[in-house]
């Protein structure tokens, strides 16, 4: 009986497992089909001629690693700019009382739901207004601002650190900044690490904010993949964008297979709030 | 860097009073007026959240308030003499026929979602919690769609999708079926209901999370009295679930409404401008995009994407109302002890 639902479960997850991760597979047997072998009929589920030409294609046909340059120098000063501002609010929020601080802690939860892109096209407005267009500074001031997400994790964490650290060092004549910076900060590379790597891979995947703020030769490698790939024509290269593709998304596969367990549980604290 | 910003003079105007009052610097013990060490705190307090208040009035409020003021003119963006034109965006966007055309096939596109894809991701949980070997490494295979960056998985559904060269179509082949244009109307929709359902590996985790913490003496106890499976799942994991799937429902839901995909799935390559996304898949945000950047009306633009926004605000506002704070309370550092519990009364 319990053998005979275990074995359920299984297929039934195998099953599973087997339609989630087709799409990979689709696109990786695209990624090493010639170009001609996409019209073919009947359809071939294999490439006939299998080689890596197709990426040597795709990194050439723009400069790819120059546009994944772009994307690495947004990405990496982002993540490093909100990690650090957001671990500075949230020690605020988890360790200083104020007048006033449970209306700036209510609304700073309130705008973890605030949705983005609807902010986002005015801000763009506005930084066009500003002549900041074309520029890496919208990603430093977003960074410096902080994300209500990370602060909230940060506040969380330094919420449970005992409170005899801080009285130690008040006692020794340390001053709130140095306290944080010395004593708080270095305690919590956990969420540090979590914090860099989440706001690491927004900036990465994301398309809207660089596709408004940004012109074709600044861009980052999720827009260029998205519009980059065709022939003089203006006609998609299929093969070209499965490569593309391929190329794109691996990292962000591996760097999820190596530190699944900060990504998963960040994702679960997240939804459990 | 961010502690030059939050010294320097434009870190005072956001702290309200009293931080202003103990003055920007938390190091302050020798000024020349000695102050409690109560607002000494207090200044440290707004030192240390100033710049997120900052951020939020300067990246959040502004451009909003922008957008409200734009939404009263009939601006173009271009022409410096927009006019004040009062409620006239707003009347449009209730009587427009294709503006409402496009609001209900958002939620209707919805509606069909939200549910699937937190149902999708509860099944996987469950299925995930049970007691078989290899839990995790099924628990990361299912996961991974969640991880692939939105334009990796666009392009990898406009490849399977593709009416000669997509897998999709090739099944429908082997089955003697002739291939549909899915990225065309009226089949779009049910890929980018597909694609949008793939991704439910959020979910399926903090389900997992959510379901891992059902003390395990509840059904033990179930089982003692007779219970049977699906009365143990329908009337205890289910209810003590019952906030973290409220909580889902929110974030999907505002998720949804802003969904942004379509734009890359059923598009060519080359940016031709979202006018030419096919009309099943022209939601209420592409709608937006069109009316700003394709038709240069920023006025009425600003109007649609207020009244999104105060949808959304209303939507977070009635779940906030309705769970009444279980959800956040289970975590409020300040009162640790009661964790699954207060969820479960609830």
């Amino acid at each position: 009986m319990v053998l005979a639902r275990r074995k359920v479960v299984y297929m039934l997850l195998v099953a599973a497992v087997v339609l989630f991760l087709s799409p990979f597979g689709w696109l990786l047997i695209t990624a090493f089909k010639a170009q001609s072998e996409l019209r073919a009929v009947p359809i071939h589920w294999w490439p006939h001629h299998p080689s890596l030409d197709n990426f040597q294609q795709a990194l050439t046909l723009f400069d790819y690693l120059g546009y994944a340059r772009n994307s690495l120098t947004i990405a990496g000063v982002y993540a490093v700019l909100i990690t650090l501002a957001s671990a500075w609010a949230g020690y605020g929020f988890a360790r200083l009382q104020a007048p006033g601080k449970r209306i700036v802690f209510g609304l700073m939860l309130s705008t973890m739901m605030t949705p983005q892109i609807i902010t986002l096209i005015p801000t763009y407005l506005l930084f066009a207004k500003a002549g900041l267009v074309n520029t890496y500074i919208p990603w430093v001031l977003w960074g410096l601002a902080g994300a209500p997400y990370l602060i909230f994790l940060f506040r969380q964490f330094f919420s449970n650190m005992p409170k005899e650290l801080e009285e130690a060092a008040i006692i020794d004549g340390c001053g709130q900044i140095r306290i944080f910076w010395r004593i708080f900060l270095p305690q919590s590379w956990p969420v540090i690490a979590t914090s860099l790597i989440l706001s690491f891979s927004w900036s990465w995947g994301d398309y809207i904010s660089p596709a408004l703020l940004l012109d074709d030769d600044r861009t980052t490698l999720s827009v260029k993949i998205a519009t980059g790939y065709v022939n003089e024509h203006g006609t998609g290269l299929y093969h070209l964008i499965a490569a593309g593709s391929v190329i794109y998304i691996v990292p962000v596969l591996a760097l999820f297979l190596i530190l699944q367990r900060g990504f998963i549980t960040s994702s679960a604290t997240s939804g459990l709030k | 860097m961010s502690t030059d910003q939050l010294t320097g003079p434009d870190a005072e105007p956001a702290a309200p009073s009293p931080a202003r009052s103990a003055g920007g610097r938390p190091r302050s013990g020798r000024a020349r007026r000695p102050r409690s060490l109560q607002a000494r705190r207090s200044g440290a307090f707004y030192v240390f959240v100033g710049p997120w208040i900052l951020g939020f009035l300067g990246l959040t409020a502004y451009p909003l308030g922008y957008a409200l003021w734009l939404s009263f003119t009939n601006s173009d963006g271009l022409s410096p003499n927009a006019r004040f034109v009062g409620l006239a965006n707003y009347r449009e966007v209730f009587t427009d026929p294709d503006t409402l055309a496009s609001l209900a096939r958002t939620g209707l596109f919805a509606a069909i979602t939200v549910p699937l894809t937190i149902v999708a991701g509860l099944i996987l949980a469950v299925l995930i919690n049970q007691p078989i070997r290899g839990r995790g490494v099924f628990r990361t295979l299912l996961y991974l769609p969640a991880v692939v960056p939105p334009v990796g998985a666009a392009l990898t559904f406009k490849l399977i999708f593709d009416r000669d060269s997509g897998s999709a179509n090739g099944v429908l082949d082997l089955l003697g079926i002739n291939g549909i244009a899915w990225l065309g109307d009226p089949y779009a929709r049910y890929v980018l209901i597909m694609l949008t359902v793939w991704g439910c590996g959020n979910v399926m985790i903090i389900s997992l999370a959510g379901l891992q913490d059902v003390p395990r003496e509840l059904l033990d106890a179930a089982r003692v009295d007779g219970a049977s499976q699906w009365q143990s799942f329908s009337r205890i994991i289910l209810p003590l679930l019952s906030p973290v799937l409220f909580f889902q429902l929110v974030t999907q839901l505002i998720m949804t409404l802003q969904t942004f995909v379509p734009l890359l799935i059923s598009l060519d390559p080359s940016p031709k401008g979202v006018g030419a996304i096919p009309e099943s898949n022209y939601l209420i945000m592409i709608d937006v995009f069109a009316q700003y950047f394709a038709n240069g009306r920023y006025g009425y633009a600003s109007a649609l994407l207020w009244v999104l926004f105060l949808f959304i605000m209303l939507i977070t506002l009635l779940v906030f109302r309705l769970s009444k704070g279980a959800v956040f309370y289970s975590v409020d550092p300040e009162q640790t002890k009661p964790k699954t519990r207060t969820i479960g009364d609830k």
